[in-house]
């Protein structure tokens, strides 16, 4: 009977031949022309080719008075035309799926899965009518993620690089019943092997990379935003059916491989994925608000969040923290003498076991352990400890830690913060007033996006500030001229402070037109570049303070030889004296000793409160001397933001 | 020459400054250190480099080329265990995950803890005892820095069948 564990497979495949030969499915072999013709017009009539849906599956925007498909791969497209022609595509489409000859991974019934299960549908295409085909690929993979329910992912701030708060979403595909970390994320990326970082933010601003699909292993990605980068991740269950995640996956098949021009600003990471929302449930209309009603030309992901929050489909949130953070709620239930040790086992002076016999609670033991376990993967992921030393320290530290016994639940709960959505939108425009050294001035700015270190921080980092295209203008009364005051192209300070555990180093870059004091005592606009890098510490009476050293290159036709070059300190206190009332109180002192020679000083008080979500009003004060001139200024402004 | 040697320094100090500033994060997370055992990272860190281009790099994130349809990680270089069905769904875990399990196990609780016994099918009402078993066999399942994907999940089937 060894060949019967064979049996009930070839006696199914011999009861379906027996099905085929009693009735033919398709008595044209050669392509059921007939059928075919007949779908085609059934197309046509329904006018399929201009349905919502269709367009959604093949990515097709308004373009000019026609459509055009935002994918650029020609292989997506089965018409020679398919990128500006739905009609076309739609007809290749459905001759596709009777064609013969090619392979069953090849065949477009099982590459467009999402076309030809609406296609069916809408056409009652009746299956034993076309050639057959199995899609064993496509059914394996689609066993393998087993869709059950989608998780909108939002891996947040990176908190040493404020130019994260751009950050990334990603959806998560859950199956029923399963731990999170088993489920499959999808997620949209442009590839690329550029390091040179000016060709690298060059090509992707103007659509030289390529953006593909890709759907991993949960884990990987948790084990990259959490482990390896330390961001925070914010997970929004999304409230789509079975059903519709179902699509969405099938479509994210149809994707797979095929490549469109990523641009970073608008056709993204964040963009995409609302593009597949659509495939799923497609009365929603998420990308109109981004593409066809554009009123911004670049798509922040934290605002496409808000987007899907708008339209009903977010349900719960959950915080998944990363693992610094974990670090710093266990080290904040410790007192430091515990958490020297804890540094100390992972500097290799104390080993794991010399803790097990101190004298001290078996709960302390087990919270150094617990820190000193998590300080050395830390430090791994990092590179800061190579993997010999590192696996010589880590079993044995959780080798002492099995011995301990567990936890309860809650001793190392975090509480979430705010979430990102939550936080003020990212566009600021401004109405101010003010006095400076002798007139009165009236001033309007606008920040195209996206946090001052002096905005509200609820839903962004503390002490990461990272402004693009910041311009204002004034009217001084005295001299009845209308004058542009700045334009900052890009303005990134990133403060992070430095602690027992972690060492960033804090940094600034700014670059644009600012205006500034001349030898002639009257100001005049200047080019500048103005970088900078230093240490910040937190404390809880200073709040988050710094101190850096800086060096600015002012280029303009008014200064002496066209240019300035000058280097010096600046150090500063930002601190939240209520929720609502933040200070920045600050001091910088340049010497400029190349170029035009001039020293430059200047302090300021700077405070924002904050009104509501969307409102704040801020005042400053400022005193400066420039060459031998002073000036002095009080500002008060009123900031919506948009 | 007092200027210029100001100048100089000045220029070095600027070029450095705005060169550190703009330097490129732009490498993308290759894979590294891929392996059976403890300490297998999945990607290299690039996290450290601060730079304006993160604000680029960021909205893109890392790439793996054209692997687009990761559903295996793969485990074929590694020795299979041999007291467990085959299992290529929990190999491919243990595999990716297996620091943050022997600190699930040494702790007695946690997520990546949590999917391996969804893997391993254990019902949730043993998984309090599961767990406990296997923390309390930390070190004969974990027995040395080597120990690697085979060892580990056959160590495993053998803690959790004994009594």
């Amino acid at each position: 009977m060894v060949y019967g564990t064979h049996c009930p497979v070839y006696f199914f495949f011999v009861i379906i031949s027996f099905f085929f030969f009693l009735f033919p499915a398709h008595p044209a072999l050669a392509a059921d022309d007939g059928y075919l013709n007949a779908l085609l017009e059934s197309a046509k009539e329904k006018q399929l080719s201009e349905d919502r849906y269709w367009e959604i599956l093949v990515h097709y925007k308004r373009h000019g008075s026609g459509k055009k498909s935002l994918i650029d791969d020609p292989r997506f497209f089965l018409a020679p035309g398919g990128k500006l022609d739905p009609a076309a595509e739609l007809e290749a489409t459905i001759r596709g799926f009777f064609q013969q000859e090619k392979g069953d991974q090849e065949h477009p019934r099982c590459r467009f899965v999402a076309r030809y299960a609406w296609l069916k549908e809408k056409l009652d295409i009746d299956e034993l009518r076309l050639p057959p085909v199995a899609c064993t690929e496509f059914n394996e993979a689609l066993a393998r993620v087993n869709p059950h329910s989608a998780v909108l992912v939002f891996p947040a701030t990176l908190n040493n690089s404020p130019a994260s708060m751009f950050g990334h979403t990603l959806i998560r595909i859950d199956s029923k019943n399963q731990n999170d970390l088993l489920s499959y994320a999808v997620t949209y990326a442009a590839v690329t092997t550029d390091s040179n970082g000016f060709l690298y933010a060059f090509k992707g601003m103007f659509g030289y990379y390529r953006g593909y699909f890709s759907i991993l292993p949960y884990y990987e990605k948790v084990s990259e935003y959490s482990n390896i980068e330390h961001r925070d991740i914010w997970e929004y269950q999304l409230n789509l059916t079975e059903e519709e995640v179902r699509r969405l996956v099938m479509h994210v098949w149809e994707v797979r491989d095929i490549y469109s021009d990523y641009y970073f600003f608008d056709e993204n990471c964040s963009f995409d994925l609302l593009l597949l929302l659509e495939v799923a449930r497609p009365s929603l209309g998420l990308t109109d608000a981004f593409w066809d009603n554009k009123v911004r030309f670049w798509v922040i992901p934290v605002d496409t969040i808000r987007v899907i929050k708008e339209s009903g489909l977010i349900t719960t949130e959950k915080y998944r923290p990363s693992q610094a953070t974990r670090i710093l709620a266990i080290a904040s239930r410790m007192d430091s003498g515990f958490q020297k040790v804890a540094l100390d086992v992972v500097n290799r002076k104390t080993s794991p076991q010399a803790v097990t016999d101190m004298d001290m609670t078996s709960q302390e033991k087990t919270k150094i352990l617990d820190l000193t376990a998590e300080l050395l993967q830390y430090k791994y992921a990092r590179k800061q400890l190579g993997k010999e030393e590192y696996l010589k320290q880590f079993l044995p530290t959780l080798n002492a830690r099995s011995t301990l016994g567990k936890q309860s639940a809650d001793v190392y709960a975090i509480t979430p913060p705010a979430p990102p959505e939550q936080g003020h939108l990212p566009g600021k425009l401004s109405f101010g007033a003010g006095y400076r050294t002798d007139s009165f001035f009236t001033e309007i700015g606008w920040r195209a996006a996206y946090h001052d270190l002096l905005d509200p921080d609820e839903g962004y980092t503390e002490g990461a500030q990272i402004n693009f295209f910041d311009i204002s203008g004034r009217y001084y009364f005295k001299e009845d001229s209308l004058k542009l005051q700045r334009l900052r192209l890009i303005d990134i300070v990133s403060l992070s402070p430095r602690d027992a555990f972690f060492k960033p180093v804090s940094w600034k870059v700014n670059t644009g037109f600012d205006r500034e004091l001349f030898s002639d005592g009257e100001e005049h606009l200047i080019y500048r570049i103005n970088p900078g890098g230093g240490f910040s510490y937190k404390n809880d009476l200073l709040g988050l303070s710094y101190i850096m050293i800086e060096t600015d290159l002012e280029l303009s036709g008014g200064l002496k030889d066209n240019y300035s070059l000058g280097f010096g300190a600046s150090a500063g206190i930002i601190k939240k004296l209520t929720g609502s009332w933040k200070i920045n109180l600050s001091a910088k002192s340049m010497y400029y000793e190349a170029g035009d020679e001039h020293r430059s000083m200047n302090v300021s008080l700077a405070q924002n409160f904050k009104i509501t979500t969307n409102n704040s009003i801020t005042c400053s004060l400022s005193r400066e001397k420039t060459h031998d001139y002073y000036q002095s200024e009080v500002n008060l402004s009123w900031n919506v933001y948009f | 020459m007092k200027k210029l040697l100001v100048i100089t320094v000045l220029s070095v100090l600027f070029v450095f400054v705005v060169s550190s500033a703009f330097a490129a994060a732009a490498s993308g997370m290759a894979r590294s250190n891929v392996g059976c055992g403890l300490g297998t990272m999945l990607f290299q860190n690039n996290a450290d480099q601060s730079s304006l281009l993160q604000a680029f790099q960021a909205t893109t994130n890392g790439s793996f080329g054209t692997q687009t349809f990761g559903l295996t990680s793969g485990t074929s270089e590694c020795k299979q265990p041999t007291k467990f069905v085959s299992n290529e769904r929990l190999n491919e875990f243990v595999v990716a995950n297996m620091d943050n399990l022997a600190k699930d196990i040494a702790m007695g609780r946690g997520e990546t803890l949590d999917a391996f016994a969804d893997l391993m099918q254990v019902p949730s009402e043993k998984r309090p005892e599961f767990y406990q078993k296997l923390q309390s066999s930390f070190a004969s399942i974990f027995t040395s820095e080597n120990v690697v994907l085979a060892n580990v999940v056959d160590n495993v089937a053998a803690v959790s069948s004994s009594n």
